[in-house]
This record gives structure tokens, C-alpha cells and sequence, in this order.
């Protein structure tokens, strides 16, 4: 054997022109996708901006409405308690950021097909990180200026700011995104690097944490000692909110620089802005770094990582399952089973649901420790009333993000599901009933749950699980009729496709679904319990036999809307799966 | 220019390459057959620096896999090709050429001869999102010719083309190795690689059970039907045809 020559090096593309390359490729992308976007359906385009125009409106009259109040009481707004809520806000956007962006940067870096085949080019890992990163920006932060662009310019029009605030809070903006998603990638990638096999653990038990944290911290400014609003009660919560102005946190040098540029105080203001940039740059430097180090290793333990475990199929409870449900087809029940058994198995699915759900178990379970029950039965009612709320609230997110996208992914295997010797329309009731049994299970046993925790009584009781019922059915009808009306057929993530156009759509849909059978059976209850033991109320409220009269009438409102707000998307939906074509 | 030496990967308890070599020379065009799961796929992922071997050596060009140097000079087409759906075909092509950094001039004109070849010429300015899968695979052979690879990683490459493009694309190949390119290719198309390749590797079970010349195997098990026999005969599952002597000698050969 004789040794092998020396090889020739090729002539190796220069990273000036593979970030030129990938300049180009990012431009192209944007120009095409608008130049789509401008040329197709217009009601689509009309209606994305109608939307967000109303959100963004509604958002800005909110705020304006808030810092206009806020001023009433306190003339010297742009001082200590606006920074505050500055602080916190920017705080609990700095964590959603830290772990939006670093969702969305794995799956991109480590689960797709664009990542494997940029990494068999000449694009060294970091700037390939470097293209990802900033697509993940753009996607992640979106929210992030349509949520703060309203409160920002209502605070400037409150505090009369110069035009020059105007023209700079969207660079405070864009300089903070990059610290979140900078850590949020750093996190992706570690992860990725060093356990492959337990990514979904490790962002359970994150996002476990950080629910802990939040509920922690709900409970002490709750327990703010004081009647609201008086100034010893002010002190109080601002005391306990002193955590968030750490001079160390992000979101103070946003508080702080924004507040100071309302003011006019441009040094202070500019200041800021100087740190919060230098510390972008270092983070992002700092994730570029570990992407040339670490990328390609993860990506290569992500893949052969990939577990070839074997699944077993209990199979025992399939046949149980058909003997409990046999007044439903069985086509039907094949398709329950199926969606169950992907359930089972996807702990992204089960194991968000078993948090949330777990946390809101526990803070029922403790309402006694918090002697809510040993309170007059008016704050009783509302208590047990907003916590209806809370696990509905949770439920509609639940059902946009699980729920809707199980059409669309449908869509994708409908060769074989279109095959099937069954009607199509079976299939939407499938997912229907599939949604609304998970959800009718979880969310009557929390309801009932709560309120024997608050002993409430066995009518009210028997309202509250006829409420929730009522809420599981409408949001499943809901979700699964735009489910199939606006079907995403060519993203097979399901987090985009939730985050997509009908997805933004259903969540809104289901909010105001939520909203009108809340106000609906709430406003009679809780006037009926007002009159009970406040006198200053007296007049107002409803006596014995009117409160029978207006929950009867609300029960059947209530109850018109739940059909309506069931059967109406459902028969949307599957008149649309009819036509839809694959 | 292709290299590997004792490669092992495996994935949990499961060995999906097991002490494998291999070489292709320059002007070589290798055929990789094989059964499903047999580990093909994850041998070509180990050359393009996908997947890092458990044990064992990977080289292109002399280089290690995934070193800038080794992924300058492959060309790898996987067998679910990624392509920018907002992409058109042109501008797709555009982008690989700026990647690998060439002259946009020369370049162009190379754009142009492989539109020409693999008769895209109708399609190219539109969105790839439109395209059927064999106008995709037809783009995707163009931009791994574009930057005139020195190795040439296809992995199933003729699924989905019907009998005009498989015939562009086999000539292509073999045009290919003939100017230099190492070709490295795994296939289910026995015939393909009767009528192709200069050289056969049979693997099963993540190991080379022969590889040489289509006579050089021919010898080895004593038969002298068309290819399909031998790849029966040497993957066969419950006959005890693959004894120890064979694949010693196979791999002696291989040195
Ligand atoms: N990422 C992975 N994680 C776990 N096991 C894997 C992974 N990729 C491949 N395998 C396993 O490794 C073995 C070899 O797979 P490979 O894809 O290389 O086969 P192949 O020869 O390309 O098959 P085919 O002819 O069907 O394409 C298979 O048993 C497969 O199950
Ligand atoms: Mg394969």
C-alpha cells in the first residue's frame, strides 16, 4: 500500500460570500411571499389586516384608557409605579421570548429538512445559525411589537412625548428581541448538544417552573395586604414587585430607557439603549459562538437519537373503549382510537395538558388554605365564577393549538383517510368528539372540583358543570369546524400551523365564545348574590324571584348560543371538507 | 476520494452500519445496493457530515466529512430533496451558485446549458411549490451539478423520473465519473446498477457482503445469472449462503 498523496484543498467559498448568498436568499424569499400575498385571495389579506388593525385599536384604546386612569391618580406618571409595570411586563416578555424563540430555533435547527441540506453546503454552522436566528426573530417577535407598539404610543400621546420617542422606542424594541431569542437559541442548543433524548423534558419541566414561579408570584401580590387602591396598598404591591427592577435584568433597561425618553431625558434614555444593545450584541455573539462549536454535533445527536422504541398498544383498552362507546359508528370509533393513541403518545400534547390542568387542580385544592370558602357567599359566587373562566380560558387554548391543526395535519395522510369506506363528514364528527370527551372529562372534574372547595351549593354546582359542558362542545365545535374551513396543507408543524392566520382566528373566536356564555349566566348570579349581604348594593340587585326568572332566561340564552356556537362551525367546516380537495 | 475505514453508527442498542469500509476513486461510479434499512442511507449521512460515526473513519477528498474543505467539494442529492418552495427553480440554482461562491458570469451560463439539459425551460421561473415531484428532482439534480462537485452523493436517484429524465440523469452520471467526479449512489434498481456502475457494494445488516466489479462478485459466489440472482442469493435471510469465509474474502478484496 503506498501512502496516499497529500489532498489538494479546494478553493473554499469565503463567508462574505456565503452571507451575500444568504442575503439574497432571504430577500428572494420575502419578495416572492409578498408578491403571493399582494396577488392572492384579497379577502384573506383584507381580512388579516382588518383584524389586526381591530386588535391593534383595541389594545391602544385599552392602554390609553389604563395610563389615562393611572394619571388621574397620579400626576407624575412617567415616574417610579409606571416603571414598575414596565419592568414586570418586559420581564414576562422577556421569559415568553426566551422560550418562544427557542422552540422554534430547535425545531428549525434540528428537525428540518432546509437545516440538513444547509449543512452539506459550504455555509459554515454559525451562518447558518445566523440565518435561522433572524427568521426565528422576525417570527417570534411579531407579537411582541403588535402587543407593544399600542402601549408604547398610547403612553407617548398620555405623557405629550415629542415625535423623537416615537421614532425610537421600535429600536428599544428591537434591540431587547435579540436578548431573549440570543438565550432562547443558546438553550435550543445546548439542549440539543447535550440531551438529545430529553428535549421535551427538559422544556416540561421549564415551562413547569415557570408556571410555579408565576403562580408563586400571583399569590403575593393577591395577598397584598390593604383595600385596593389606597396608597398603603400601593406600597405594598410595589414592594413586592421590587424583584422585577433588579438593575441587572433586561427589562429594567427597558423600563427605565423608555420611561426616561417619554420625559425627554435623552442621556438617561440613550444610556439605556447603549446597554441594551451592548448586551444584544454580546448575546448574540455569544449564541454565535456556541452555534460554530456546537450545531453540528446536536444536529448529529438529534438525528441518531431519534428513539426506535418499540410501542405497545393497550390494547386491552382499545376493546373497552369500543364496548363503553358502541351507540357511536365504529368508523367513527377507529378514528377516536387513533387520535387517542397519537395523543398517548405525543408527551408535547399530554404533557402541556397535565400541567396547566395539574396547576389549576392544585390551586383549587388549596383554596381553603387561602379561606376563600369561609367568605361572604358574593365573593364566593364571583370566585367560583372566575375560575370557570381560568379553566375555560385554558381549555380554548388547548383546542386552538392541539385541536385546529388535527385537520390540516389530516389533510396531509388523506390518501389514506379519503380511501376509507367512510363518509367524510365522519371525520370531522370523529375529531369532534374526540376534542369534546378529553375536554369534558378534564374540565368537569376541576369545575366540580372547585366548587365543593369553595362549598358552593348543589344548584349552582349543576349550573357550573351545565356551563362547562356547554364550553367543551362549542370550543371543539369551533376548533374543528375552522379546522376544516381554513386548513393549513402544507405546514406539517402543528405549532405553525396554530400560530398561522386560523389559528390567530379560532383563538379569537373561541374568546368571544367564552365571553358571551360567561356574561350570560354570570351577571344574574352575581347581581342575585350582590343583594345578599351588601346593603350599599340594595336596589340594584335582583330579588329571589327575579334572579329565577333572569337565570332561567340566561340559561336559555346560554344555551341557544352553545348550539349555535357548536352546529354553526361544525356545519362550516364540514361543508368545506366536502369541496376540499387534496 | 471517498473513504471509510472500520465506520460503525449505531442508534441506541440498534447498529445500523456496522464496521464498514469503503472507497470510491475519482472517475469511480459506485452503486450501493442493499435491502430496506440495510443502512444505506445512514452510511451516505455519515460521508455528507449529517451523522457522525460511532467508531471508525469517514474521508472525502482526503478530508474529514463535515469539514469545510469535504463539504466544498461534495454534491449530495438525499432522497427527500429539500427545495425552497418560494423559491423558482432559477432563483434556487442562483442561490447555490452564490453559496459555493463562483464567478456569476461563468455561472450564469452554466445555469443556462443545465435548464437546457434537463429540459426545465418551461417551468424554471416558476414557484417550486408548483412543481411535480419529478420537475423537483430534475431542479435538485441541476443545482447539485451547478458547482461542478469533485463527488457526487445521490441516494435513490431515480424515483419518481420518468423514462427521458432517468435516461438525462444516467448519462449524467456517467458523463460525471468520466470527467473525474467521484459518484457515489445507492439504489434499489438493479439494473441501473448492472448498466452504471464500475464498481457494487451489497450491504445487509449495516455490512459489506461483497463489493467489486459486477464480474468480481459474479466469481465470488459462483454464479453467472443477471444481478438480481446474486442480490438474492447474497441477502437472502434464512439461507446460510453469507458465511464467515465470504465476507472475509469480501473484505480482503477490499483492501
Ligand atoms: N435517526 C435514526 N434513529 C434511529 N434509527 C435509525 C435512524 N435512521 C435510521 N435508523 C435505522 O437504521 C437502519 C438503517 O437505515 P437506513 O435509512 O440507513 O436504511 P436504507 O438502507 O437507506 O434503507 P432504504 O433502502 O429503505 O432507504 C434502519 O434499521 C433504521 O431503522
Ligand atoms: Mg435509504
Amino acid at each position: 500500500m503506498k501512502p496516499a498523496p497529500a489532498p489538494i484543498p479546494p478553493r473554499l467559498s469565503t463567508p462574505a460570500q456565503v452571507a451575500s448568498a444568504f442575503r439574497g436568499l432571504r430577500w428572494r424569499l420575502a419578495a416572492n411571499g409578498l408578491r403571493l400575498l399582494l396577488t392572492g385571495s384579497r379577502l384573506r389579506l383584507a381580512m388579516i389586516a382588518v383584524c389586526s388593525a381591530i386588535f391593534w385599536a383595541g389594545l391602544f384604546f385599552l392602554f390609553f384608557g389604563g395610563f389615562q386612569f393611572l394619571k388621574s391618580f397620579i400626576p407624575n406618571l412617567s415616574g417610579e409605579f409606571v416603571e414598575y409595570i414596565f419592568s414586570m411586563f418586559f420581564l414576562s416578555l422577556l421569559i415568553m421570548l426566551i422560550f418562544s424563540s427557542g422552540i422554534i430555533l430547535y425545531t428549525g435547527m434540528f428537525h428540518s429538512r432546509e437545516a440538513a441540506y444547509l449543512l452539506t453546503t459550504p455555509a459554515g454552522p454559525d451562518r447558518i445559525f445566523a440565518y435561522k436566528f433572524f427568521e426565528a426573530i422576525a417570527y417570534s417577535s411579531w407579537a411582541f411589537l403588535l402587543l407593544g407598539s399600542p402601549m408604547m404610543v398610547s403612553f407617548g400621546i398620555v405623557e405629550d412625548a415629542s415625535w423623537k420617542f416615537y421614532a425610537i422606542f421600535p429600536v428599544f424594541f428591537l434591540a431587547f428581541v435579540l436578548i431573549p431569542g440570543s438565550l432562547g437559541a443558546i438553550g435550543a442548543m445546548l439542549v440539543a448538544g447535550f440531551l438529545p433524548r430529553r428535549q421535551k423534558t427538559v422544556i416540561g419541566v421549564a415551562v413547569a417552573l415557570a408556571v410555579l414561579a408565576l403562580a408563586g408570584f400571583g399569590l403575593r401580590i393577591w395577598r397584598t395586604p390593604g383595600e385596593a387602591l389606597t396608597s398603603e396598598w400601593l406600597d405594598g404591591l410595589l414592594a413586592r414587585l421590587e424583584f422585577s427592577r433588579h438593575p441587572l435584568w433586561p427589562s429594567r433597561w427597558m423600563s427605565s430607557g423608555l420611561v426616561a425618553s417619554v420625559r425627554g431625558d435623552w442621556s438617561t434614555g440613550l444610556f439605556y439603549l447603549g446597554v441594551i444593545l451592548a448586551h444584544a450584541g454580546l448575546a448574540y455573539l455569544l449564541a454565535a459562538v456556541v452555534a460554530r462549536d456546537l450545531y453540528r454535533l446536536g444536529y448529529g445527536r438529534v438525528q441518531g437519537g431519534r428513539s426506535s422504541r418499540r410501542r405497545f398498544g393497550w390494547y386491552g383498552l382499545d376493546a373497552a373503549f369500543h364496548r363503553v362507546f358502541f351507540f357511536l359508528p365504529q368508523p367513527i370509533r377507529l378514528l377516536i382510537l387513533k387520535d387517542l393513541r397519537t395523543f398517548r403518545r405525543d408527551p408535547a400534547q399530554w404533557s402541556q395538558f397535565l400541567i396547566f390542568f395539574g396547576l389549576l387542580a392544585f390551586y383549587f385544592v388549596n383554596i381553603r388554605r387561602l379561606s376563600y370558602d369561609v367568605q361572604k357567599p358574593y365573593w364566593r359566587n364571583l370566585i367560583s365564577f372566575l375560575n370557570l373562566s381560568v379553566t375555560a380560558l385554558i381549555l380554548s387554548t388547548f383546542t386552538s393549538r392541539f385541536i385546529f391543526p388535527l385537520l390540516s395535519l389530516e389533510g396531509r395522510n388523506f390518501w389514506v383517510l379519503g380511501l376509507l369506506p367512510l363518509k367524510r363528514e365522519s371525520i370531522l364528527w370523529g375529531k369532534f368528539a374526540f376534542s369534546s370527551g378529553i375536554s369534558l372529562v378534564s374540565t368537569e372534574i376541576l369545575v366540580v372540583l372547585s366548587d365543593l372547595m369553595l362549598r358552593m351549593g348543589p344548584a349552582m354546582m349543576l349550573l357550573h358543570m351545565g356551563m362547562v359542558a356547554i364550553l367543551c362542545f362549542g370550543l371543539s365545535g369551533i376548533s374543528v369546524g375552522l379546522g376544516a374551513r381554513l386548513p393549513n396543507l402544507k405546514e406539517d408543524d402543528p405549532s405553525k400551523i396554530a400560530a398561522g392566520f386560523g389559528g390567530t382566528l379560532n383563538l379569537l373566536v373561541s374568546l368571544v365564545f367564552i365571553c358571551a356564555i360567561v356574561t350570560a349566566l354570570a351577571v344574574p348570579c352575581h347581581l342575585y348574590y350582590a343583594g345578599q349581604d351588601n346593603p350599599e348594593f340594595a336596589g340594584v340587585p335582583l330579588s329571589e324571584g327575579q334572579f329565577r326568572f333572569w337565570l332561567t332566561v340566561a340559561i336559555l340564552v346560554s344555551l341557544v348560543i352553545g348550539v349555535v356556537g357548536t352546529v354553526l362551525p361544525l356545519r362550516i367546516g364540514i361543508k368545506a371538507f366536502q369541496r376540499m380537495e387534496f | 476520494m471517498i473513504e471509510l475505514r472500520g465506520v460503525t453508527k449505531t442508534f441506541g442498542a440498534k447498529r445500523a452500519v456496522d464496521h464498514l469500509d469503503l472507497s470510491v476513486r475519482a472517475g469511480e461510479l459506485f452503486a450501493f445496493l442493499g435491502p430496506n434499512g440495510a443502512g444505506k442511507t445512514t452510511t451516505i449521512k455519515m460521508v455528507c457530515g449529517l451523522l457522525r460515526p460511532t467508531s471508525g473513519v469517514v474521508k472525502v477528498g482526503g478530508f474529514p466529512a463535515a469539514s469545510a474543505e469535504a463539504r466544498q467539494l461534495i454534491a449530495y442529492v438525499p432522497d427527500q430533496p429539500y427545495l425552497y418552495e418560494k423559491l423558482t427553480g432559477r432563483e434556487f440554482l442562483r442561490f447555490v451558485v452564490e453559496m459555493y461562491g463562483l464567478d456569476p458570469r461563468a455561472s450564469a451560463r452554466r445555469i443556462e446549458e443545465l435548464v437546457e439539459t434537463f429540459e426545465m425551460g418551461d417551468y424554471v421561473d416558476e414557484l417550486t411549490e408548483n412543481y411535480s415531484h419529478g420537475m423537483k428532482q430534475r431542479v435538485v439534480f441541476a443545482s447539485a451539478l451547478v458547482h461542478d462537485p469533485k463527488v457526487l452523493i445521490v441516494d435513490e436517484p431515480l424515483v419518481g423520473l420518468d423514462p427521458r429524465s432517468a435516461r438525462i440523469v444516467k448519462d449524467l452520471f456517467v458523463a460525471q465519473a468520466r470527467s473525474g467526479v467521484a459518484v457515489l449512489m445507492s439504489t434499489h434498481l438493479l439494473s441501473i446498477a448492472e448498466e452504471l456502475a464500475d464498481t457494487i457494494g451489497i450491504v445487509d445488516h449495516g455490512r459489506m457482503l461483497a463489493n467489486g466489479t459486477l464480474a468480481e462478485l459474479r466469481d465470488r459466489v459462483q454464479m453467472h445469472g443477471p444481478l438480481e440472482d446474486l442480490f438474492l442469493k447474497l441477502t437472502g435471510g434464512d439461507r446460510p449462503l453469507v458465511d464467515g469465509a465470504l465476507l472475509v474474502q469480501a473484505r480482503d478484496l477490499d483492501r
